[in-house]
Order: C-alpha cells, then structure tokens, then sequence
C-alpha cells in the first residue's frame, strides 16, 4: 500500500531521515515509534508532500507520490492528522467536516458548481455520520476552536475520515490524553481499520502503541533500527538501547 | 429627497463596492493596498466605453468590471505567490503604477467639435451618458443600491456555500487548507479576480455618477480606506465593511461639524480597534452568535 524507498531528508547538515524503506501492507495499522526528534514527524510530512524529500521515493499503491504538492496527496487518498491540533478554528464542527471531502472519490461525484455550493445529500449524510461516529453530534454548530481538548482531537480524527482516504496517517493522536480517552481512540482506531482503512500511527503512548499495531517500525537519529510485531519490537535489545541510551531494563523500554 | 442626502447615499453605494472588494480579499488573508487600482481601471475602462465608443451604460459598465476582473487576474497570478506583507507591498506598487499610467494617458476622439477621452493629469471630463440620458441623482442612487443588493446575495450566497468556507480557511490557515486536498494559490486568485469584478463596478458607477474622473482620485488613500472599512466594521460578515463606510462616510465626512477631524478620528478608530477587536466590530465570534440566536428565535416561533 504505502512502500518508502531509501527516504532521506536533510535539514542543512540534520540528516532528520536517513535511508529509511519500510513498507505498509494494505489493512494494517502500522505503528512508527522512537524517541523525540528521531524523524517520525518528518517522515509524515514527506509522505504528504510538506517538505520536499531529499532523496528516496514515496510509493502509493506503486504509483511514485515522491514529489506531489500536499493537495494532490489528499486526492490521492492521503489524510492525515497533526501533532499539534490544527483545526479551523472560525468554523463550526459541521463545516469543519463539510469543508474536508476533497477526496478522490467526492471529486468524481461531484460537478463543480454542486462542489463548490452546496454539496448534494451525499455529503452531507456523510457528514452526518462522521458526526455520530466521534461524537460530535451535539456539538455540530459550535466553532471548532471553543471545543475541549478531547473534543478537537476528535474532530481532527473525524476530519481526516472526512476525505474518505485510503490511508491515514495519525501524528500522535493521543498525545495529552487521559487513559480513559486512549481506551477511547484504541476503539476507534479499530472500527477505523474495519472500514478498510489503512493506518500510520506516530505515538509515544506505548499502551496504545503495543495493544492496536499489527507491525512497528522504530527509528532513531532517522534510522529505522528495527521492525516487527509489537512483541519483537519489545523484546528488541537495539530498542531498548535506543530509549534507555544504554543497557537497561526491558520492562521500562516497553513502558517507553 | 433632500440632494445632499442622495449624494451622501450614492457616495456610501460607490465606496461600499471597494470596500467589499478589499474584504473578500481580507477573508483569504491577503491585505491589498491596491484595490483603488481596479476602481480606476473600471472608472476609466467603462467611461472611454460609454462617452467616446457611444456603448450605453450597461455594456459600459459590464465592460469596465470585466477589464478590472482581468487585471485583478493578471496581477493576481505573480503576487499571490509572495506572502503577507510582501504581498501588500506588490498591491500598493501596482497601484501607483496604474495611476500614473493614467496621469501620462491621453486617447481623445472629436465628438460634435469638442475633444473627448482621457487626457493624462487633466483627467477625462465629460462622461455623460447618464447626465443626458434625463436619470436623476435619486434614480442613479437606486441603480448603486440594486447593483450593491446583488453583490451583497452574492456573498450572502458564498458564506453559505463551501466556497466562501474555504476562503476563511486560507485565511486562517492556508497550509493547512492545502492539505485538505485544496489548491489554496488556484483559490487565493479566483478570490482575486472577483474583489477586481467588484472594485469595477464600483469604479463604473463612480466614473458616471461624478461624469468626471482625474488619476489623483485614485491614490493610496483610497486603498488604505477601503482596507480599513472591512477591519473596523468585521470580517464575520459582508455587512461588516458597509458598517465601515457607513460610519467614515455617513458619519464623519458628512456630518459637518466634525468632518474637518474625519481623518484623524478615524485613524484613531482604527488604532482603537486593532487593539480591541482585531476582527472588527462585527467579527465571526459576534456574528456566529448573532446567528444561533436568530436560529433560536425562529424555533421559538415555530
């Protein structure tokens, strides 16, 4: 589904990603972990197009994306979230997902002139859907920035399912939230996969991390130094040097 | 009615086209110093058309937004690629650069003995159509108000459409919009070349209301007013730069025991509400409250 092929990018003399490949199978939730300003982020934003890459290609479903402008990664059936929320915060919730159906599939249904006014019935039961599936339902016309933490993460998350993409790529979606909320996206993340979407999954929350991924990746200084199930990658010796910096226990490695 | 009042109207009508054509541009983020440019150009455009082509007003002035639209395009196309102030600064310069184009213009056909056309600094006089068509100052005035109505549904109709949402969302974020699969440059020019269409009627009506149009008119002033119309009336609204004029024309030019200070009580204004509201008078927070309670006034009605 989603192939890096020797990705690298350098930040003048930061090698921020180095050679990285790794490959992800279509239905998968992939996790991609390492410690801070290992290139988790960056690589992210490569495979949207926010940076231009170094060197390597981006691969989706074998067609080359390497070098495409972050809207033309959307059409391509990419969507994402950010590290730190980025919501418009002047609309309201239900434009917020009105507005984000610019997905390959909303392009071909509809004309122009219906894109651009309205949206026909379609979307907006879509919209409404998306609003049951977070819910969000009641807090539809309130504007996005008056939203709680919680609530705007959702609607970041719905937002991003708003294009319908084929691929999802999570910036650490549970970044600040509390055990109950992580249990909460956990569920979510797999009625995700469900539908047949196919996840990238940036987190430091290794709960989450080690409960929901079928394969990890784990990189460090932008090398990817390991990869495999959840169970390999925590009992990985290169992993737990690379959080610990050094020899140290197993069970604070996994505990990240 | 009393003819200051119509005059005072029409003036209000006129400037309001340049000041909605300024606000649509503040919506996608883009400050224009430079929107004076399309009113000359559709001021100029329409009356060469009317006064020296014996086009009648409607061609004229359909002609003259049509020109502004295209160099609004035009100039859209380079500038928009630069951002923020830099942006302001291409605006301003293409401005200056359009009225002293017409300062040096000078195309004169005869018409029954007497030279007609723009004549560089001198300006071009004569735009009659309207005056020897027998259409009086307070008819003229209902032809401004219709035209500033079907703008105004127009961009009632955008706010409510997906279009108008979008231009908010380049204005808030427009990286952010790009990666919700939208081309925020392609966006940010059509945007442009409808504030030129609007500037452009206005300019037409103004070039056939005053029958007389000099290059000096058209200087920064007029830019930097109609910018500040949409940031002291509110960007949550269209109505919000109407607001504007209505208080700088209806207000301060026309009341005449203070209109000696306009300038500087409105500078002071605008300072004011740059500090304590940044969006204007009536911002989206005010405005998007203003709405649900209509919203629930209606339901309670029901």
């Amino acid at each position: 589904m989603l192939e890096l092929k020797v990705l690298s990018k350098h930040f003048g003399g930061v090698r921020a990603v180095d050679d990285l490949s790794l490959a992800v199978e279509k239905g998968q939730i992939f996790g991609l972990i390492g410690p801070n300003g290992s290139g988790k982020s960056t690589t992210v934003n490569l495979i949207c197009g926010v940076f231009p890459v170094t060197s390597g290609r981006v691969l989706l479903d074998g067609k080359d994306i390497t070098r495409a402008q972050p809207h033309q990664t959307l059409a391509a059936g990419i969507a994402r979230t950010f590290q730190n929320i980025r919501l418009f915060g002047q609309l309201t919730v239900w434009q917020n997902l009105w507005v984000a159906q610019n997905g390959l599939e909303d392009r071909q249904r509809e004309n122009f002139l219906r894109r651009w006014m309205s949206g026909n019935r379609r979307a907006r039961e879509s919209v409404e859907e998306l609003l049951e599936f977070s819910g969000l339902a009641d807090k539809r016309d309130a504007l996005a920035r008056n939203l709680a933490f919680g609530e705007q993460r959702r609607l970041e998350l719905a937002r991003a399912l708003s294009a319908k993409p084929k691929l999802l790529l999570l910036d650490e979606p549970a970044a600040g939230m509390n055990l109950e909320e992580v249990g909460a996206l956990d569920d979510r993340l797999r009625k995700i996969q469900d539908r047949g979407v196919t996840i990238l999954l940036v987190e430091h929350v290794m709960d989450l991390v080690m409960g929901v991924t079928d394969r990890i990746a784990v990189l460090n200084f932008g090398k990817k130094i390991a990869e495999g199930t959840p169970a390999e990658i925590q009992d990985d010796p290169a992993v737990q040097e690379a959080y610990l910096g050094g020899a140290g226990g197993r069970r604070a490695a996994a505990a990240g | 009615m009393d003819p200051y009042l119509v005059s005072v109207l029409s003036n209000i009508g006129m400037i309001s086209f340049i000041a909605l054509s300024a606000y649509l541009l503040l919506l996608t983020g883009e400050i224009s110093f430079g929107q004076q440019a399309y009113f000359a150009i559709s001021a100029y455009g329409s009356g060469i058309a009317t006064a020296m082509w014996g086009w009648p007003f409607w061609a004229g002035l359909l002609w003259g937004a049509t020109l502004a639209g295209l160099a609004a395009t035009l100039v859209a196309i380079p500038t928009l690629r630069l951002r923020g102030l830099y942006f302001s600064i291409a605006t301003l310069a293409f401005a200056e650069m359009v009225r002293l184009v017409f300062e040096i213009f000078t195309y004169q056909v005869e018409i029954d003995g007497e030279l007609v056309g723009p004549d560089g600094s001198d300006g071009f006089r004569d735009i009659r159509y309207i005056y020897d068509s027998n259409v009086t100052a307070f008819e003229y005035m209902l032809v401004i108000y219709g035209l500033l109505a079907l703008v105004l549904i127009g961009f009632f109709v955008l706010e409510r459409a997906r279009l108008g949402s979008v231009f908010r969302m380049i204005g808030e974020d427009p990286m952010l919009t790009e990666m919700q699969g939208l081309n925020a440059t392609a966006y940010k020019v059509l945007a442009a070349a409808m504030a030129g269409v609007i500037a452009g009627i206005g300019g037409g009506l103004y070039a056939h209301l005053t029958t007389y149009v000099e290059p000096k008119i058209f200087n920064v002033m007029l830019g930097v007013h109609s910018l500040a119309y949409g940031l002291i009336g509110g960007l949550g609204t269209a109505l919000g730069p109407l607001l504007g004029v209505g208080i700088d024309i209806g207000f301060l030019e026309s009341i005449r025991a203070i209109s000696g200070y306009r300038m500087i009580v409105f500078g002071g204004l605008v300072a004011v509400l740059l500090i304590i509201r940044p969006r204007g008078i009536l911002d989206e927070a005010t405005v998007h409250w203003l709405r649900r309670r209509w919203r629930r006034w209606i339901h309670a009605q029901d």
